[in-house]
């Protein structure tokens, strides 16, 4: 009781204790704000490989597509671990729309599959918001070729807002004739290789915009067999190089891996009479487990941007310290009384050093809050920004997503209040120990 | 000179301003480590982008290029502000390797030797250093037509960034598919297949220092280069690249281009395909290459912000201490007062102090950072040995050795802003000891 009214005293009386508190406030919410944003775009990160390529993708080796992929997902699916399974071929090649020309990478698909492993009708501009499976269906071309294109393969963002108008997009481009061109390789009768140029002629069926700036500006999906006689033209049966697999919420993807390596392995002996070498060559991996190396690579970089900043925040210790020193030597009256009283170097350390955490408790809480205000609404502090300064910090062009990751990372901010209320009680240690010291008699002697 | 006096008994004697100078040595050391790597960082993006492009782009964003560009290069070559004109064809095309390997690429159709006139071309080179206007003439074979790719495409990084060079260029193909355009944007061939094709032959590669541009760019000869991306009679290009003789001011420099470019303009206002004209736009190195330079800038000034929010516990520090200081001198200020001392000198005394805690501390700060900077690249190549960390992989960032060259201005800027830090958190302790009167702090009663 003692111990709360001199605490509540000292902060009446002396409201320098206040910095302490906003110092310790200013650096948690700093540490928590850098160590959100980070966390968010590392899980933005794997989320959107996921959304992109579903949790499991088999990929066939290098010129050997996979033949009766049909019987093969059928198969996937009686493993009762897999939602849904999609099969699909991909191309590097170029885009030719309206006297300009990009490079893409090509998707053949088939819409229906392609929704249920990856969602991508959600991200479909015009169909996205229609009931029924997405279609690659042209209105003014009933039976021609129609074609997904992303948006930024059609249009620039605003130089100001780095926002799209989907409107204007949809209403110029959905219909438009577009014309891609790939390249493969033939082998001759004699082994010599020659390149052979394909043309896909096909109409714009809608416009896809999923947030990632590497998929919108450069994807376009056409009907898989559309692109199998641009690169096959000889394959009879339907071949793809991809298989896309979502598995049911609670499997493991690393468990489902081995299952499914282990299926591919007897399927592929039996059914399409593959040596072990391809069989070796074809890769099952996650898809998190495709993004590693970058995950692992932005974590680092996470690491070292708090390590900095906990350095500086050591400074914390040091404004405690001073502050907790100097109420030491202007209360050293009061020490020397309540010892006289009877109370013990104990509870002359516990006053202090309570003190101390307690200024911690209130600097982590109030970081906490103002750190968690500062995440949430990164967004509207960024336009804030461009609207004040004219300055657009975040552009999906250099940081891949067309918003601010804004999810708080609390397992980091528990850990940074934890250490923010030890660097408080350090600070306040040595000057609670001094007080201890105080002898009665000599602070007392003069009155 | 008893200001000087007394700041030097109390730097020494008053042990609390220790603490001051070791939060203001912090700050300082961690900011100058940071600041100086990432404004080498930022440095030498700069400068290789700068090189890269020249002075200034007299260019298109469109495919379609423009034409009549050989009188109006010879207009610019008349003014005798420039040292070098470079007319390039930029395009994309499809790459295809002789295993049949597909990555789309951006093509640059350039004059060697034009080129390196007006950038570092040359420089660039492994092989064809010195002898640039055979650059496009494979070692193996003079007589194949020649292509120099980025140097990702054919050699590896080690792990520390560095390029496992070979003595001469191996044996290698590559086909490149384009779509040509006609002045109009339309694909050139009304035909079954409207794209072009070449094979072209290793002849050298080239290190610009640029990720996107070593990874992704194949360099072939202009007329080359039209063939495959231009279509019609006319002769069009997409940019000119223009570096001034050393003296002409690059923002004088384009000034001029940019009046010249309008009379050129005005022209050919009757000229056949003049509309092209109007598309073309004259930038400077910085406006041109703004999509690469502009987000570093900007990373840069985020993480100085930060340091200076940051940078707010140090001046809390300073108050501290001074506040303590100025608590228990009151009996020296009431002395100096008595004797005559004036506000103002009581001022200048205290400010004086934190000016001198300022200069200490960040001396000590700076010395330390330099201490570490000089040997970062050695620690960084212990902790890779020895924990296997790295600052940055190599594998994923084309940087090199970590950039370690303290910069005067920076460290100007950083001491400055540390001496002004402590100022401020010592202006209100100065002034409440200026407000002291000697009758209240000298009174028996009081002392």
């Amino acid at each position: 009781m003692l111990k709360l009214f001199l605490w509540l005293k000292y902060v009446r009386r002396r409201r320098i204790i206040l910095l302490s508190v906003v110092a310790v406030a200013l650096s948690v919410s700093l540490l928590i704000a850098v160590a959100s944003l980070f966390t968010g775009f590392i899980a933005a990160f794997e989320r959107s490989a996921v959304q992109a390529i579903g949790d499991i993708v088999i990929r066939a080796p290098e010129g050997i597509p996979f033949e009766k992929y049909p019987a093969f997902l059928a198969q996937l699916e009686h493993t009762g671990m897999i939602e849904a399974a999609t099969a699909s071929l991909s191309a590097e090649g170029l885009i030719h729309m309206r006297g300009n020309v990009r490079p893409v990478l090509i998707w053949g698909i088939d819409p229906a599959g392609q929704a249920r492993v990856v969602g991508l009708k959600g991200s479909l501009i015009c169909q996205g918001k229609r009931d029924g499976e997405p279609s690659f269906a042209v209105p003014d071309d009933p039976g021609g070729i129609g074609g997904f294109v992303g948006i930024g393969v059609l249009a620039k963002p605003d130089e100001q807002t780095d926002q799209y108008n989907q409107a204007e997009v949809c209403r110029d481009m959905v219909n438009q004739r577009a014309t891609l061109t790939t390249v493969t390789m033939e082998i001759g009768a004699d082994g010599r290789r020659t390149p052979r140029r394909s043309t896909i002629s096909f109409h714009v069926a809608d416009i896809v915009f999923t947030g990632v700036h590497q998929f919108d500006s450069s994807f376009v999906y056409i009907p898989i067999e559309t692109l199998q006689k641009a690169l096959y033209p000889r394959k009879a049966e339907a071949v793809a190089t991809t298989i896309n697999v979502l598995l049911k919420p609670g499997v493991s993807p690393e468990a489902a891996v081995e299952r499914i390596r282990t299926l591919w392995e007897a399927f592929a002996t039996k059914e399409l009479n593959w040596g072990p070498m391809a069989i070796d060559l074809t890769a099952i991996r996650t898809a998190r487990e495709m993004q590693k190396i970058y995950v692992a690579e932005f974590e680092k970089q996470r690491g070292i941007l708090e390590t900095t900043f906990s350095v500086i925040s050591f400074s914390v210790v040091v404004l405690v310290f001073c502050i907790f020193h100097m109420m030491v030597k202007l209360k050293q009256q009061d020490i020397a009384i309540i010892k006289s009283c009877g109370a013990a170097n104990s509870s002359v350390i516990g006053l202090f050093l309570g003190f101390g955490v307690s200024v911690g408790v209130a600097g982590a809480g109030l970081g906490t809050v103002l750190g968690y205000l500062i995440t949430r609404n990164i967004n509207q502090i960024e336009a804030w920004i461009r609207v004040l300064f004219g300055l657009k910090l975040w552009r999906s062009s250099v940081y891949m997503f067309d918003r601010i990751p804004n999810e708080v990372d609390w397992g980091s901010a528990a850990w940074f209040a934890t250490l923010a209320m030890l660097a408080a009680a350090v600070g306040a240690l040595v000057p609670a120990l001094v007080a201890a010291r105080t002898r009665p008699v000599e602070v007392l002697r003069h009155e | 000179v008893y200001r000087l006096t007394l700041i030097g008994r109390y730097l020494v004697k008053r042990r609390i301003t220790h603490f001051a100078m070791l939060a203001v040595a912090l700050c300082v050391f961690t900011v100058v480590v940071v600041m100086t790597v990432m404004t080498g960082l930022v440095g030498d993006i700069k400068e290789k982008n700068h090189a890269f492009t020249g002075d200034c782009v007299v260019g298109t964003e469109s495919l379609v290029g423009f034409p009549y560009y050989e009188e109006f290069m010879a207009r610019v070559e008349q003014t005798g502000i420039v040292q070098g004109v470079s007319p390039v064809i930029k395009s994309y095309a499809t790459l295809t390797t002789e295993s049949g390997d597909q990555q789309n690429v951006e093509i640059l159709g350039l004059d060697p030797v034009r080129h390196s006139q007006a950038t570092n071309f040359a420089q660039t080179l492994d092989f064809h250093g010195h002898d640039v206007e055979k650059a496009f003439e494979p070692s193996y074979d003079v007589n194949l037509p020649g292509c120099i790719v980025g140097i990702d495409k054919v050699l590896q990084r080690d792990n520390r960034g560095r390029y496992v060079h070979f003595s001469s260029p191996d044996q290698i193909s590559v086909v490149l598919t384009c779509f040509p355009l006609n002045a109009k944007g339309a694909l050139v061939g009304a035909g079954a297949n409207p794209t072009a094709m070449k094979r072209f032959f290793y002849s050298d590669n080239s290190h610009s220092g640029l990720a996107r541009v070593d990874n992704e760019y194949v360099y072939v000869p202009l007329e080359q280069a039209r063939l495959l991306c231009m279509g019609g009679a006319d002769k069009r290009i997409t940019a000119l690249h223009i570096k001034f003789r050393p003296g002409v001011r690059e923002r004088e420099g384009c000034r001029r281009i940019a009046e010249l470019w309008q009379q050129f303009q005005t022209d050919k206002a009757a000229a056949p395909n003049h509309n092209l004209l109007n598309d073309v736009s004259v930038q400077d190195w910085r406006t041109y290459r703004r999509a690469v330079v502009a987000p570093v800038e900007q990373e840069q000034l985020m993480l100085s912000l930060m340091f200076v929010l940051v940078g707010i516990t140090t001046v809390f520090i300073v108050f501290v201490v001074f506040y303590m200081i100025i608590h228990s001198k009151r009996k020296d200020i009431g002395v100096l007062k008595s004797v005559g001392a004036s506000n103002t000198s009581v001022l200048s005394l205290f400010q004086g102090f934190a000016f001198s805690i300022g200069v200490i501390g960040s001396g000590m700060g700076v010395l330390l950072g330099w201490l570490f900077l000089t040997r970062v690249n050695q620690v960084e190549q212990w902790c890779y040995e020895h924990l296997g960390f790295q600052l940055w992989d190599r594998s994923i960032y084309v940087i090199g050795d970590i950039p370690n060259r303290v910069e005067p201005s920076v460290l100007a800027v950083i001491v400055s802003g540390a001496v002004l830090a402590c100022m401020i958190g010592a202006l209100v302790p100065s002034y409440l000891a200026v407000r002291l009167r000697p009758v209240e702090t000298l009174h028996a009663g009081r002392m």
